[in-house]
C-alpha cells in the first residue's frame, strides 16, 4: 500500500486486521479511471455552468477525484451507508447516485439534493462542517445492536477536524466500537485557512493513536492507494474491529466555492507547487505504462464523460422549482393546526410557485 | 462592473519584455484562474501564461509578434463590482411590485 | 494580487473617526467601523474564520490584518465553540473580542458558550468579570444561500438573559451602530442583514442620527426611519428596507405609514414603540424569522401593553413561517414579501371593534 511517510501510518496500518483485498483488475482499474474523468468532467462544467447562470453556485472538488472516487467504490450500496459534505460529488458519482438529483443542490432546488438517501444510501448533503460525522457514529452502533454487518463511512475535511463534534465522534465510535470509517480529504484548505493554521501536530490521522483507533494516511492522489486502503478500513470494521481513520493527502486545487478567490490568500506558483502531480494524469500514466489501457480507451472515457454532463445539465436546466407547499408539507411527519393555517395564508395571500 | 488589468509579470530573472506568440483567449471569453491565457516568448524559452483569476476578458494587448514590457498591460478583466460573498448570490435591487391595493375610511379622531 | 485586495477593499480609515458624508455599502461601513474601534482601543481583538488575510467571506475585514497585524486580527481553526469560548477567557483578561460567526447558521455550534458562557459570566462572577464582546453574525435570508447560511435567531438571542441584541438596516445604522456595541461593557450579537451588505447609501459620520430625527441622536434605541399618521409598520434588519418601499405604495393609496426601526432587539426601545403606536393607533410587525414565539409577539405584547386604550385593531404580524428557510426561489415564498405586508396592513386598517 502506498503511504505518505509518517510515523502514525506504518505501526497503525499494521493493526488492521483481516486479509487484504483482491488487487484490482484492469476492468476495475479502467471503470475507476472512467469514473474519475466523469467526475472531473462535471466538476469543471459545474463551474462554467454557475458562469452561465444555470446554477447560483458550486463547491468544486478539483484535485480530489482519485480521494472521492477511489472511496466511493469501496463501498458495498446492499449494506454500507455513507455521510457526506457539501464537496462530495465524486462519491456521489462512485456510488451510483442520480446525479440531476444531486447536482440539484447546487441549482438551490432543494438543501439536501432530490436523490432519495436511505435508497442512494447517502445520506443528505450536509452543509455544517463535521455535521454528519456523529450521525455516522449512531448509524454504525445501530448496526451492532441489530447484529448487521454494515459499515458507516463519514467524509470530514482537515478544517472540520477543528470542530469539537469530530472528537465526540472519534471518542464515541471507539469506545463503542462502532463500524465507522473516519474518511478524512485533506486538501490542504479551509477556504483560505492552511492546513498548518488549521491542524496542530500536522496530522490528523495521528489523533487517532489518541482514541486506540488505527490510522492509515494515505496518498490520496493515488486512486488505487484510496480503494485499498478503504477496503481495508472497511474490512476491519465490519469484522467487529471497531472504527478506523483514513486521512487521505489530497489538495483542494480550484476555490472554496465559485465566489471564491484564491488569489486573495495563495499565488499560483504555490498551487502548482503545494498541488503534486494531476491524480486524473497520474492515473491516466499508470494504466497506459501498465498496459491496461490506451488511448483509444482515453478518448473513449472522455466522450462519455462528455455525454453523461449533456445529460446532467438538460436535466438541471430541466429542473424547476420546487412547490412553495413542499415548505409546509415537509417539516412534520405529524403536521399542526399552526402550519397549516399558515399555508392557506400563504396560498391566499402570495403563492407564486 | 468593474475592470482589473493584469500587466506582463517577469518571466525569469531580469527579463524586461515578451513577444507574443498566441492568444489562446479572445474579448468576450470567461476564463478561470490557472487557464492558460497566452503563449509568449522571452530570450529564454516560450511559455504559457495562466489566468490570475476568474473573469470575463474585456481586452487583450499586442498580437502575434508583438513585444509587450513587463508591468504593461496584457490582458483586462472585467469583474463585478459587488462579489458576493463565499457563497449565495447579491440581490438585485427592483422596483417594488405590487398587487394588492388598500383600502380604508380613515376617521382621524 | 495584492493590487486585487487594495482595488476591492473598502475605504481606509487612518484611525482618526470620519468627518462628513459618503456614500458607502454596509459591507464597507462595517469595515470602517472595525478600523476606527481597532484604532481607538488597543484591546480590541478582531477574529474568526477566514477574518484574517482573506477579510472574511463578505469582506467586512478586508485589510485590517494588513493594517493591525496578525496579534490583533487573526483567523481561527475551523470551530464556533472555539471561537466564542475563546472570547470569554480574553475579556477575562482584559481585552474587548469582536469574533465572527461566519454565517447566523453556525452560531448553532457555539451556542453553549454563547448561552451559558458568556451571557452569564458577569453574573456568576457578580459583575468582576464584564464580558464585553461584540458577536458579529451576517444574518437572515435573501441571497439564495445554501443551508445554515441564512436564519433569523433574533429570538433566541434576545431570550437569554445577559446577551443584547442589535441589527442595522443600512450603511449609516451599521456604522454607528457597531461603534456604539464595540464600545460597551457587555456581551452584544450584532446581526448583519447579509441581504444588504452590497447597498449603498449615505453615512454621515458627524450624527449617528441626523438633526431633527426623534431618536435624539443616540444609537441606543429604536429610529422612526418615514414619519406616519395612519399606522407604525415595526421592523429591524433587511426588512427595513421592504418596509419603506411598503409604506411608498401605501401613500399612492392614501394610507400614511409611519416606519419604525426598532434597531435594538433587546432591549427593546418600548418608549419609541409607544410614542409612535399612540400617534397612529395601528402596527404591524415584521420579520423573517418564523412566527411562532418569533419576536413579533414580544413587541405586539409591548405595543399592547402601552396603547390598550386607543389601539383601533390588534397587533398583526406578518412573518417567515414555522418551517426552515427554503432553498433558492423558494426564499420568495417564505420571506415576507410586500403583498404580504400590505395584507397584514389592511387587516389591521378594515378591523371593527365588537
Amino acid at each position: 500500500m502506498d503511504t505518505l511517510p509518517s510515523p502514525f501510518s506504518g505501526n497503525d496500518a499494521g493493526q488492521l486486521s483481516g486479509p487484504r483485498s483482491e488487487p484490482l483488475t484492469a476492468g476495475q482499474l479502467r471503470e475507476l479511471f472512467s469514473l474519475m474523468v466523469a467526475v472531473r468532467h462535471l466538476d469543471s462544467s459545474a463551474i462554467a455552468w454557475q458562469r452561465q447562470g444555470i446554477i447560483p453556485g458550486y463547491a468544486p472538488e478539483l484535485g480530489q477525484e482519485a480521494a472521492q472516487v477511489g472511496s466511493g467504490y469501496a463501498v458495498d450500496t446492499t449494506r454500507d451507508f455513507v455521510f457526506p459534505t457539501y464537496r462530495e460529488m465524486g462519491v456521489a458519482r462512485a456510488m451510483g447516485v442520480d446525479m440531476v438529483a444531486y447536482m440539484s443542490t447546487h441549482k438551490a432546488t432543494w438543501h439536501g439534493g432530490l436523490y432519495d438517501p436511505l435508497q442512494s444510501r447517502l445520506a443528505p448533503i450536509q452543509a455544517v462542517v463535521g455535521g454528519s460525522v456523529l450521525h455516522a457514529v449512531g448509524w454504525a452502533h445501530g448496526q451492532t445492536l441489530d447484529q448487521k454487518d454494515g459499515v458507516a463511512m463519514t467524509y470530514f475535511g482537515d478544517g472540520a477536524s477543528s470542530q469539537g463534534d469530530i472528537h465526540e465522534a472519534m471518542n464515541f465510535a471507539a469506545v463503542m466500537k462502532a463500524p465507522v470509517v473516519f474518511f478524512v480529504q485533506n486538501n490542504g484548505w479551509a477556504i483560505s485557512v492552511p492546513t498548518e493554521r488549521q491542524v496542530a501536530g500536522g496530522s490528523v490521522a495521528a489523533r487517532a493513536a489518541g482514541y486506540g483507533m488505527p490510522a492509515l494516511r494515505i496518498d490520496g492522489n493515488d486512486v488505487v492507494a484510496v480503494v485499498e486502503a478503504t477496503r481495508r478500513a472497511f474490512a476491519h470494521a465490519r469484522a467487529g474491529n471497531g472504527p478506523v481513520l483514513i486521512e487521505a493527502m489530497t489538495y483542494r486545487r480550484g476555490p472554496h466555492s465559485t465566489s471564491d478567490d484564491p488569489g486573495r490568500y495563495r499565488s499560483l506558483n504555490e498551487e502548482r507547487d503545494d498541488a503534486g502531480e494531476d491524480p486524473l494524469e497520474r492515473f491516466r500514466r499508470r494504466l497506459l505504462a501498465d498496459g491496461v489501457a490506451d488511448e483509444a480507451f482515453f478518448a473513449e472515457a472522455l466522450a462519455a464523460a462528455k455525454a453523461e454532463e449533456e445529460h446532467i445539465r438538460a436535466g438541471i436546466q430541466a429542473l424547476g422549482s420546487r412547490p412553495g407547499s413542499e415548505m409546509f408539507d415537509l417539516v412534520f411527519q405529524e403536521t399542526t393546526l399552526a402550519l397549516q393555517a399558515q399555508a392557506a395564508n400563504w396560498r391566499e395571500e402570495s403563492e407564486h410557485v | 462592473m468593474a475592470e482589473i488589468t493584469f500587466p506582463l509579470p517577469d518571466l525569469g530573472e531580469g527579463l524586461i519584455e515578451a513577444t507574443v506568440l498566441e492568444w489562446l483567449v479572445s474579448p468576450g471569453d470567461q476564463v478561470e484562474r490557472n487557464q492558460p491565457l497566452v503563449e509568449v516568448e522571452t530570450t529564454k524559452s516560450a511559455v504559457e501564461l495562466p489566468s490570475p483569476q476568474a473573469g470575463k476578458v474585456v481586452r487583450i494587448h499586442g498580437g502575434p509578434g508583438d513585444k509587450i514590457n513587463v508591468g504593461e498591460p496584457l490582458i483586462v478583466f472585467e469583474v463585478p463590482d459587488n462579489t458576493a460573498g463565499i457563497v449565495g448570490t447579491v440581490p438585485k435591487e427592483e422596483a417594488p411590485k405590487r398587487r394588492v391595493r388598500l383600502s380604508a375610511v380613515l376617521d382621524e379622531d | 494580487m495584492s493590487n486585487a485586495i487594495l482595488e476591492s477593499g473598502a475605504a481606509m480609515a487612518d484611525g482618526t473617526p470620519r468627518r462628513g458624508v459618503e456614500q458607502l455599502s454596509m459591507q464597507q461601513a462595517l469595515n470602517l467601523a472595525l478600523d476606527e474601534v481597532l484604532a481607538a482601543n488597543p484591546k480590541a481583538l478582531v477574529f474568526g474564520e477566514d477574518c484574517g488575510r482573506l477579510g472574511g467571506v463578505f469582506r467586512v475585514t478586508d485589510g485590517l490584518q494588513a493594517k493591525y497585524g496578525t496579534g490583533r486580527v487573526f483567523d481561527t481553526p475551523l470551530a464556533e465553540s472555539g471561537i466564542l469560548g475563546m472570547s470569554v477567557g480574553l475579556a477575562m483578561a482584559g481585552f474587548h473580542s469582536i469574533p465572527e460567526v461566519q454565517f447566523d447558521g453556525f452560531a448553532y455550534p457555539a451556542i453553549n458558550q454563547i448561552v451559558c458562557q458568556i451571557a452569564r459570566m458577569n453574573y456568576r462572577s457578580r459583575g468582576t468579570m464584564p464580558m464585553p464582546i461584540t458577536l458579529r453574525v451576517p444574518s437572515f435570508g435573501g441571497i439564495r444561500a445554501p443551508e445554515h447560511h441564512g436564519e433569523s435567531l433574533e429570538a433566541l438571542f434576545a431570550h437569554v438573559p445577559g446577551l443584547k441584541v442589535v441589527s442595522p438596516s443600512n450603511p449609516h445604522e451599521a456604522y454607528h451602530l457597531l461603534k456604539y456595541a464595540a464600545e460597551r461593557p457587555d456581551p452584544v450579537v450584532f446581526m448583519e442583514p447579509k441581504s444588504r451588505y452590497w447597498q449603498k447609501g449615505e453615512v454621515d459620520f458627524d450624527s449617528a442620527d441626523p438633526a431633527g430625527s426623534p431618536a435624539g441622536g443616540s444609537p441606543a434605541g429604536a429610529k422612526v426611519m418615514r414619519a406616519g399618521r395612519h399606522l407604525t409598520l415595526v421592523a429591524w434588519g433587511a426588512m427595513v428596507a421592504r418596509c419603506l418601499q411598503v409604506a411608498e405604495l401605501a401613500a399612492e393609496d392614501g394610507i400614511d405609514i409611519e416606519v419604525l426601526d426598532l434597531r435594538w432587539l433587546k432591549p427593546i426601545d418600548e418608549a419609541a414603540l409607544a410614542a409612535s403606536v399612540r400617534k397612529t393607533r395601528r402596527a404591524v410587525v415584521v420579520h423573517e424569522a418564523p412566527l411562532t414565539s418569533g419576536l413579533g409577539a414580544e413587541v405586539a405584547q409591548l405595543i399592547t401593553q402601552a396603547c390598550f386604550d386607543t389601539l383601533k385593531a390588534p397587533v398583526e404580524r406578518v412573518t417567515g413561517f414555522d418551517v426552515p428557510y427554503p432553498s433558492g426561489d423558494l426564499e420568495d415564498e417564505y420571506i415576507p414579501n410586500i403583498d404580504r405586508i400590505l395584507f397584514g396592513i389592511q387587516r389591521v386598517l378594515e378591523y371593527k371593534r365588537g
